[in-house]
């Protein structure tokens, strides 16, 4: 088979993070390569790199034998090569038919669109992949995922791609929209298509893929064919030999339950989600991304209603509404996205830290006290180092490392007994990483009892004391016994597999 | 020393502005002689009082973010104008009362707007521009007489007057009593209190404030009443001021309080603007008004001068935050 | 499919009411359905209709402009002075519609090319062209111009209005427009997203810079027809004009947010407020409660919109 695209000594760095460190990948035409790796490894860098989203520090790119630049995705758009993302750009108030041709109009001899060819092309690219083209004249956004994601494929064979990337096109779909994905994925191979296929269910892959490429910290760890590898191999090679750091912790008591979730339900987001968090202790929650950890926590948080199910603090059963009654209660949830979620990026520092506490600030006719404010947030800063020149200073100016430590800071100045961190090392470097860390232990130390949840295994792996994993919504492992907690387990646990090691 | 001063004009409004008022006040002062005297500069201030309040409404509301606005204050005053003229001048209603109800009428307009616009979550330009329908037709409405038709209402007891006309030292009353505190207040409350805090985060982004629990609903919600209020109490002062209550008294007005407070910095997109700033714009377009019209330029030119401001500053801002972008 | 698609639309909803409007005005006033009236009624909604052409396009790609109002003052002023100082009509009446273009294209240079807040923009230009229209007229009104001008607003042609012919034209040509050229799809496509249009090719920047100066164009038509209609061209001409033209927009289902609308969508909006009003006058309800229905009308309809798609996401 003739060789697609091929990517040659591929390095990009973002600031100090090396995010590809000299990248080799090669497509062939017809061919279903799957890309595997932990969160991090590099495997969305990549395909941004090849979609001409992000261009790299150095290394090369060859498209049938050519070297090319991808300076944007338009680029790599013309030339063949599509991305199908999970959370596509689409237009969501047009048609299906108007979402695959805008900007590549069929025209009349007279400049006007021809819709009518407009809709038998759209109909023969789906009928070609045998879809039933009933939907094309729907606005995108009042279709199924599942749909909007045919409808882009259509897209992407009308721009005649030889290229098509799947960004985990089934985290989202149905059982019956998977197999009719497969059987598609195997008609454009027929048509010579060069197919990505990056996705988290590993048992997934020998029912569809060719070969595999197993990324891990910016690098492949190896191309195989697919009936050459089992899943024990695959997740040895992700998980690799990861340094864990070892840490002087005394396991916590667990005596004294603080919180309880029984059967929690929120349909399309999480089911049966049932777990105890003791007093000082710091519970895992592992996971790839997507499985629905975030969601459980935003619940505990009052940011999302469940279907049903109870929530019991120190054995009672509480009513959390909103983010203020559970911080009442002494819940803090530290969001994972800083500038989305977390932060106000054009406030200052203050502003940020003493938001949530801010009520608890104020001295008369609601005036806040800003000897206290100033107080609060100078003790933080300089608690945790943050480089900034006063507490005044805007958050955007501040480094990601920063930035984290504030977000932590304002959670940290509601004084929680239940501490929620999702993703609390996200994008900062090594050192700030540790202190991170280190807080977090004294934290627990100090009584707090903490959920931390992360993709990173080796962060979860040293700082937890038990870990819950969870695949697609439900809890798949849990383990209660130290020893039991490896990066094998856990990516077991996270890509299907039920595993328990309870301590007795 | 110029370029540190040009970019304290780009960064900081009220700085910007400042300058701009002390070139006029020159300018002015060289061409007419009489602007700069003390009476005529305190005298001024009083057309500045009404649609300053309405300017610090509309502040406020578009802090709050998400497309705030609110296009029907002009008719709030209105209404609430006409409520108290019919209440006192026609019902013969104890014109403390009629003028405390004509206020309270502003902050039911207000809970209106609010309403939709925080629980039903309906774009505020919409909303507003539905009610603006709506207030100045029952604005029009409330002032049918006897005989049928809306008629202005001037018959207010003499007492009434003393708030839109009487003078201390040639300060206006409505402008020591009630201008002055209010804006203190509102400069105190956004700047220095929770809710301010809890309004410029729901502006500055409503999904962060939401995970910071911040009540975002309230806080919009609260802002369209504070905005009905200063509206009804704007009415009250324009009504005793020109001893009349007509049913198109605020028609026009919400444009030009919109365009006073973006002049003062307010961002159009939510989450920034001070008080102090959009005071500094009515100040400038107060005097620019006056001089104007010393100068013997019709009155319209006062809101195309207006208008031609409002675009000029947002090129200057353009223009030297991309010169001074590169030096932070 | 098709048909659960036209019963969902907004223009068959706005369509209903109209009718059902009609039925109960006709049934409650011998006058309402006579050819008279329904002239009337045509010729009230022509020039807010052709104005809302362009006033959708706008608002499609997210944007709002409340200059309307004042660039047809100035229209009429320039069409009135014009005529008055010895112009021949119909120069008088292009360089009018010219004008319109101009500042409809001032609008786009800052919006489109500087990248300013089109209600900052259209604001300014708002104040700053009522002042000018004004000043022009010297606070005098201009009455007494010549019946050849007045064509726009007055002739006939095959014994129907002319202001009725130009609706129906502009109405039919730009609905064609929007569904079937190119720019008209990349309009919505830049209300929709952008982001997106970006990645297609589209260049937004064009988009924009062509929409504002077609509105311009459409008031400038809209200004020739009421200076037509009225035969005088007042200090206040056009006063308020932008708020009854977003209005009719609005109601007609175009969304505030962008990316979705129609031009007939927006035509059925105004009629529909301008047989309200007709109806309204004809049963002698006060005037005065015109303001209060429409109010009504617009934010019920939206707020049911909102629900009703809340319910289904």
């Amino acid at each position: 088979m003739d060789s697609v695209l091929k990517a040659k000594k591929i390095v990009k760095n973002f600031g100090g993070v090396k995010a590809l460190r000299g990248v080799d990948f090669e497509l062939l035409a017809g061919e279903v390569h799957a890309l595997v790796g932990e969160n991090g490894a590099g495997k969305s860098t990549l395909i941004k790199i090849l979609t001409g989203v992000l261009q790299p520090d150095s290394g090369e790119i060859e498209y049938f034998g050519k070297n090319v630049v991808l300076d944007s995705p338009r680029e790599a758009h013309e030339l063949g090569i599509v991305a199908v993302y999970q959370e596509p750009l689409v237009y969501k108030h047009l048609s299906v038919v108007e979402n695959i041709f805008i900007g590549n109009e069929i025209k009349k001899r007279n400049g006007d669109v021809d819709w009518k060819k407009e809709r038998d092309v759209t109909r023969e690219l789906l009928k070609s992949l045998d879809i039933d083209p009933y939907f094309i004249d729907e606005p995108m956004g009042s279709l199924s995922t599942g749909l909007q994601q045919l409808a882009l494929i259509a897209k992407a064979l009308n721009y005649n791609a030889k290229v098509i990337i799947f960004d985990e096109p089934t985290a989202i779909l149905t059982e019956h929209e998977t197999q009719r994905l497969f059987s598609i994925i195997k008609k454009l191979k027929e048509k010579e298509v060069g197919i990505i296929y990056i996705s988290h269910r590993l048992e997934e892959l020998p029912q569809i893929a060719d070969r595999v490429t197993i990324m891990r910290d910016g690098q492949v760890m190896g191309t195989f064919n697919m009936n050459e590898i089992n899943r024990e191999k695959m997740i040895e090679l992700m998980a690799g030999r990861a340094v864990i750091e070892e840490i002087d912790r005394k396991p916590p008591k667990y005596e004294e339950v603080v919180l309880e979730v029984e059967n929690l339900n929120k349909k399309g987001l999480y089911q049966d989600i049932s777990f105890k968090l003791y007093k000082g202790e710091i519970l895992g929650f592992s996971g790839l991304v997507g499985a629905g950890r975030s969601e459980v926590m935003q619940t505990i948080f009052g940011l999302i209603k469940p279907d049903s199910g109870k929530i019991k603090i120190n054995s009672k059963e509480v009513n959390i509404k909103d983010p203020a009654s559970a911080m009442n209660i002494g819940i803090a949830y530290v969001p994972e996205d800083r500038g989305a979620q977390g932060l106000f990026r054009a406030l200052a520092i203050s502003f940020n830290i003493t938001i949530p506490i801010i009520d608890q600030l104020s001295k008369f006719f609601g005036m806040v006290d800003k000897d206290k404010e100033r107080e609060i947030s100078e003790n933080y800063l300089k608690w945790f180092q943050i480089k900034a020149p006063s507490i005044y200073t805007l958050v955007n100016n501040l480094s990601g490392g920063n930035q984290q430590k504030v977000l932590l800071s304002k959670w940290l100045a509601t004084s929680p007994k239940i501490l929620i961190l999702d993703e609390p090392t996200r994008g900062v470097d090594v050192a700030v990483k540790s202190q991170i860390h280190n807080e977090i232990l004294r934290l627990a130390e100090s009584g707090i009892s903490i959920i931390i949840v992360s993709s990173e295994l080796p962060e979860i792996i040293k700082l937890s004391d038990r870990v819950i994993v969870m695949h697609e919504g439900r809890i798949t492992g849990r383990f209660d016994k130290k020893d039991s907690i490896t990066p094998t387990n856990l990516l077991n646990a996270a890509t299907g597999s039920r595993m328990v090691y309870s301590r007795d | 020393m110029m370029k540190k001063f040009l970019k304290l004009m780009a960064v900081n409004r009220s700085f910007f502005l400042f300058v701009f008022l002390i070139g006029m006040f020159v300018v002015f002062s060289f061409i007419i002689p009489e602007f700069s005297t003390i009476y005529n500069v305190l005298n001024m201030t009083k057309y500045g009082v009404e649609i300053g309040l309405l300017a610090f409404a509309e502040t406020l509301i578009i802090i709050s973010g998400g497309g705030g606005i609110d296009l029907s204050i002009g008719s709030i005053l209105s209404l609430s104008a006409m409520v108290i003229g019919v209440l006192a001048g026609r019902l013969g209603v104890n014109i403390v009362i009629a003028s405390i109800l004509g206020i309270i009428t502003g902050g039911l307009c207000g809970v209106v707007n609010g309403f939709f616009v925080s629980f039903l979550r309906i774009p505020p330009l919409i909303v507003t521009l539905s009610t603006m329908y709506v207030y100045d037709s029952l604005a029009l409405l409330i002032a049918v007489d006897k005989w049928g038709n809306p008629m202005p209402v001037s018959n207010f007891p003499y007492g009434y007057y003393f708030i839109g006309q009487q003078t201390y030292f040639n300060i206006p009353f409505q402008v020591i009593a009630i201008f002055i505190p209010l804006a203190l207040m509102l400069h105190f409350v956004l700047s220095k209190t929770t809710f301010g805090r809890y309004l410029v985060a729901t502006g500055n982004s409503e999904v962060v404030a939401r995970f910071s629990s911040v009540p975002v609903r309230r806080v919009k919600f609260t802002v369209y009443v504070i905005g009905g209020f200063l509206a009804g109490l704007a009415a009250l002062i324009m009504t005793s001021r020109i001893a009349s209550a007509r049913p198109d008294l605020g028609a026009g007005l919400n444009l030009q309080a919109i365009t006073i407070a973006v002049l003062g910095g307010t961002n159009i997109m939510g989450g920034e603007g001070s008080i102090l700033g959009t005071l500094m714009a009515i100040v400038v377009i107060t005097a620019l008004y006056n001089g104007l019209q010393l100068a013997g330029i019709s009155s319209i030119w006062q809101v195309g001068t207006l208008g031609i401001i409002l675009i000029g500053s947002a090129i200057a801002n353009i223009i030297l935050s991309k010169k001074f972008s590169s030096v932070e | 499919m098709e048909l659960k698609k036209i019963i969902k639309s907004r223009e068959l909803t706005v369509g209903l009411v109209m009718i059902g409007l009609i039925v109960f005005f006709s049934l409650s006033s011998e006058r309402f359905l006579t050819t008279n009236n329904i002239k009337n009624i045509l010729l009230q909604v022509s020039s807010i209709g052709v104005a809302s052409i362009g006033m959708t396009m706008i608002i499609i790609t997210g944007g709002i402009d409340v200059s309307a109002g004042s660039i047809l003052g100035i229209v009429a002023v320039t069409l009135g002075k014009a005529a008055t100082n010895g112009f021949p009509a119909w120069l008088s009446i292009i360089l009018g519609i010219l004008v319109g273009l101009a500042l409809g294209s001032v609008n786009a240079s800052f919006i489109a090319l500087l990248g300013i807040p089109p209600i900052i923009v259209t604001l300014g230009m708002m104040s700053l062209l009522r002042s000018l229209a004004y000043t022009f007229l010297g606070g005098r009104w201009i009455a007494s111009l010549p019946g050849a001008v007045r064509w726009m607003g007055l002739g006939k042609i095959l014994n129907v209005p002319v202001p009725i012919w130009l609706t129906i034209i502009l109405v039919a040509y730009f609905s064609y427009f929007m569904r079937y050229r190119p720019l008209g799809r990349y309009i919505y496509a830049v209300g929709n997203s952008l982001e997106a249009a970006r990645v297609s090719g589209v260049d937004t920047k064009r988009i924009l810079f062509f929409v504002y100066a077609l509105a311009g164009l459409m008031y400038g038509i809209a200004g020739a027809i009421v200076v037509g209609r009225a035969g005088i061209v007042q200090t206040n001409t056009g006063n308020n004009f932008e708020l009854q033209v977003i209005a009719a927009t609005v109601l007609g289902g175009t969304s505030i947010l962008g990316g979705k609308g129609t031009i007939v969508g927006s035509i059925l909006g105004s009629l529909l407020v301008a047989v309200l009003s007709n109806g309204l006058i004809l049963l002698n309800v006060p005037a005065l409660t015109e303001g209060l229905i429409i109010g009504v009308l617009i934010l019920g309809s939206v707020a049911i919109d909102v629900i009703k798609n809340r319910g289904e996401e």
